[in-house]
């Protein structure tokens, strides 16, 4: 196996990457080379449904595999080294479908098909030794020693940022929605990513397109979750246990969320969301359920501790899963693309197998004096007092906002996160989104003038909102983004933190600080590009880079 | 005295780390320090903690020579129950660190709620656990594991496998071979009866499904060693699982088969199944494999072109046959799993 595609790689030797026989996420070696295998067979997949599209041809089932088959490679989504083995099959079968289609769409044209190589005529080893060593031949690494780490650190940079990508659009595909021009961006990617591509210049533009195109997802996106559940309120969530039976849903699905909310209607089960399912509680169709009582544990990081504290059923949707633990590898379930070896996967919506575990678990049977934590500032509630903020800004009693946000993990350098937004000064804003925000949500940043220090946005997923509220700031001071008192002082794990980083870039926004180390594909040529064109910046400590902020010094 | 640091891998590379006074057993010290390892008997006979010691010098005390072979031995294999350190020691166990309980052993009580004869001296025990001290009803296990169970006021604790799967309603069933003057099985025949409570303590044992193996999965069963057979496969159908599948099921007479209709029902849920019924000594009219599940081992690791991943369980003799037959046909070592099934002493 050769991986490096999330910021806690193995970084121990000269050149970085999981390359034994298991990466630091867990991912075992034929897991991860079945993951490479997969992506090469989802290349073959686009090169046809592009031109068949060119042709008025479209075939959703096989743009939904696109986005899922990728979605199950991102870190911390699927373990289940059988799950990838079916999946390649079924992606060469659907290849072979869409060929077809394509072909004939061709002919009824008057056009010649074009003979397409590579994925496109690839075909998969019937057993795993020769799928195996299929695989060798096609991980993110391979041509190394003819093109260098340069030219494969932008082929990662392009690869990492698309399986982002899919990620957003397979959320707000599970809600409904989904777009032709988003797949014909991920399919025109996944066919640059088929043709090896070695110029420099052509890497950078497609990682700016897929940075674009990401802005269009990610509005998508945040049409499905509003047009499903409401805009997000502010909301108090209720931070410790009620007494009774008890199911914890962790992950970013929130349909997933709402078919449980729907099937434990008052069955006296209580549910209770866990790291990135906290927004959930400030959706209005989704608090309606009285039973939706409240947020337990933290960050996706913590989650062996805390599910095996945990007296009731685990669902786990859509990300973020890590090794279950024996003390509840028979109470955790999985949900849409996210699988592990051994434990039960629901992929109908049917929970009854959740419900029934929770029922025969004992649940919460000690009270605790309540406490509270308050959510819900996506980008309606922020607008809603606009004018306040805005006035705010002008008398000067809100001097800076920072965006304090991203994925959070395991790594002791993360801390930088919680020292940053406790040391900002008091006239100073904080939005926050993503799971990174369990380090400091909660303390007591007090408010100004009744608008909270402290603004949660939402999900990774909402990062929209912030680049919303941004450009809203902006056209209110009639001045550009990167001309506002406001600083990025972003957190990020995984891919689709890869993919917001590139929305961020090709929309322009400079002096972006990207901790807690920088992505170790990004080669020191590559970070120097970064650097040059958009004035990146690594983090140094908390106060500095507060310093820093606060008197513009940033490059 | 002295201390010794022992350090256990498993076979996933995951590390433990304890101390050993060099008069206490391993399995005893882990024990002491929160780690409990797949064991059984503790006293050397039955061979569930099997483990590998790759570097250090240590004593085994008194033990059973089948649950633990000569060749076995000289290679470092050793019984972890009564393995004594001379010096620090460094041990490859043969299972995944998910097999390695981090608290202890839960003990809880059950309630007989079937005994049925299910082929000649062979019964079905289903069990139903009471609720345990937090009002939990489920019954959490991993197919291959087993349990002991205890006869209360009668000392009497047997261990046996499960062949059903994890469930929410609490229920265990076992597959049970009458031992001609066994304590368990007298008392099963004599005394046992619907309602009765039992003391169950478990699940134990890291025999079970190699999960993230994707090779197909031969099972070779002898007897009752059918049950965590069952289990696997049951499991395997629950969750759809696409790897090829063979059961190699032995018995000595026709007569002795038992679980025909829930294998047959297997297969209609797991299509790829291929169930062959394998008899020692049959009658005329039998007109299945005549032979032992070994020989039928052997027959078709001669024509296979993929080593499939091996479990096997039964009694030592059969387990020991069939890991020569897969060891002379080329399946490497971390490809044969094993559950020997020893008469209590």
């Amino acid at each position: 196996m050769f991986c490096y595609q999330c910021e806690q790689t193995d970084r121990s030797n000269i050149e970085s990457g999981c390359a034994t026989a298991k990466g630091m996420c867990g991912k075992d070696a034929t897991t991860s080379d079945l993951q490479d295998l997969l992506i090469h067979a989802i290349e073959g997949i686009a090169q046809y449904t592009k031109r068949a599209r060119a042709l008025n041809v479209q075939d959703n089932a096989a743009d939904e595999f696109i986005l899922y088959g990728m979605f199950t490679t991102l870190t911390n989504v699927n373990f289940n080294a059988t799950r990838f083995s079916t999946l390649i099959q079924d992606a060469a079968k659907i290849r072979d479908r869409v060929k077809t289609s394509y072909i004939t769409a061709a002919l009824a044209a008057g056009q010649a098909p074009e003979e397409l190589t590579g994925s496109a005529v690839w075909q998969p080893a019937s057993d795993l030794d020769g799928l195996l060593k299929q695989a060798a031949d096609v991980g993110i690494n391979a041509g190394l020693e003819n093109v260098g780490p340069d030219i494969i650190g932008l082929r990662s940079l392009v690869l990492y940022g698309l399986k982002g990508v899919c990620a957003y659009a397979h959320h707000a595909y599970a809600l409904g929605k989904e777009s032709p021009t988003v797949y014909a961006g991920i399919e025109d990617a996944l066919d640059f990513l088929s043709t090896a591509p070695t110029d420099v210049d052509a890497l950078l533009n497609q990682s700016m397109a897929l940075g674009t195109l990401n802005l269009e997802v990610m509005a998508l996106l945040d049409e499905a979750n509003t047009g499903s559940f409401g805009a997000q309120q502010p909301t108090q969530v209720l931070i410790t246990p009620t007494l009774g039976k008890a199911i914890l849903v962790s992950g970013h699905d929130l349909g997933d969320l709402a078919a449980l909310l729907e099937q434990t209607k008052d069955s006296g089960i209580n549910i209770y969301t866990h790291g990135e399912m906290l927004p959930a509680h400030a959706y209005p169709k989704l608090k309606a359920y009285p039973h939706l009582v409240g947020n337990y544990g933290g960050a996706w990081q913590d989650q062996q501790k805390e599910f095996a504290e945990f007296p009731g059923a685990i669902l786990m949707t859509s990300n973020c899963i890590i090794e279950p633990l024996p003390q509840y590898r028979q109470r955790i379930f999985t949900a849409g693309p996210v699988g592990w070896p051994g434990v039960r996967h629901i992929g109908d919506k049917n929970f009854a197998p959740l419900i029934q575990a929770a029922n025969a678990l004992p649940g919460f049977k000690t009270e605790v004096s309540p406490k509270t934590i308050t959510i819900g500032f996506g980008r309606d509630a922020v607008m809603g007092v606009a004018d306040k903020v805005i006035d705010a800004v002008k008398s000067g009693a809100i001097k800076h906002f920072f965006l304090v946000g991203g994925c959070d993990g395991a790594a002791s350098g993360r801390n930088y996160y919680t020292d940053f937004a406790e040391q900002a000064p008091q006239d100073t804003v904080i939005m926050t989104l993503g799971c990174a925000k369990y380090r400091f949500n909660q303390h007591d940043f007090g408010d100004i003038g009744g608008i909270p220090r402290l603004l949660d946005l939402g999900q990774c997923n909402d990062s929209y909102s912030a680049i919303k509220i941004a450009t809203a700031l902006a056209g209110a001071f009639e001045c550009g983004v990167n001309e506002l008192p406001l600083s990025l002082i972003i957190s990020w794990f995984e891919q689709k933190a890869a993919a917001v980083l590139l929305t961020l870039l090709a929309l322009g926004i400079r002096n972006i600080r990207l901790g807690p180390t920088l992505p170790a594909f990004l080669t020191p040529n590559l970070v120097q590009v970064l650097v040059d064109k958009f004035g990146l910046l690594p983090n140094t400590t908390a106060q500095a880079d507060i310093e820093a902020s606060l008197s513009r010094k940033a490059a | 005295m002295n201390t010794h640091a022992i350090e256990l891998t498993t076979r996933d590379g995951s590390q433990f780390r304890f101390n050993c006074a060099d008069d206490q057993n391993l399995l005893a010290a882990a024990a002491d320090a929160h780690i409990v390892l797949p064991a059984q008997c503790g006293y050397g006979n039955c061979g569930t903690c099997y483990a590998d010691v790759t570097q250090g010098d240590y004593t085994l005390g008194k033990y059973n020579p089948t649950a633990l072979n000569a060749e076995a031995k000289e290679k470092g294999g050793t019984l972890l129950c009564c393995t004594f350190p001379h010096s620090d020691l460094h041990i490859s166990l043969p299972f995944d660190h998910d097999r390695v309980l981090i608290g202890e052993i839960k003990i809880r009580s059950a309630e007989i709620i079937a005994i049925k004869t299910v082929g000649e001296n062979t019964l079905r025990l289903e069990l139903c656990l009471a609720p345990d001290e937090n009002g939990g009803n489920g019954a959490e296990f991993e197919p291959g594991q087993f349990m002991e169970l205890e006869v209360p006021g009668h000392d009497i604790k047997r261990a046996y496998s499960l062949s059903n799967t994890g469930n929410w309603e609490g229920k265990l069933e076992f597959l049970i071979r009458l031992q001609p003057r066994g304590l368990f099985s007298t008392w099963l025949k004599e005394q046992a009866t619907v309602g009765q409570m039992l003391l169950v303590h478990g699940p134990k044992g890291s025999f079970g499904l190699y999960e993230s193996g994707l090779k197909p999965r031969w099972f070779v069963a002898g007897g009752t060693g059918l049950a965590p057979m069952l289990s696997m496969l049951r499991r395997m159908a629950e969750f759809q699982e696409p790897h090829p599948a063979r059961l190699y099921f032995g018995v000595n007479r026709a007569e002795e088969l038992f679980c025909q209709a829930e294998l047959n029902a297997l297969q209609t849920e797991l299509p790829q199944l291929q169930v062959i019924y394998c008899v020692w000594k049959p009658e005329d009219n039998w007109d299945g494999f005549c032979g032992t599940p070994v020989d039928a081992l052997t027959q078709d690791l001669m024509s296979t072109t993929v080593m499939p991943d091996i479990y096997l369980c039964g009694p030592p003799k059969l387990i020991d046959a069939a890991e020569t037959t897969a060891r002379a046909h080329g399946v490497p070592d971390n490809q044969i799993l094993s559950e020997r099934f020893l008469p209590a002493s």
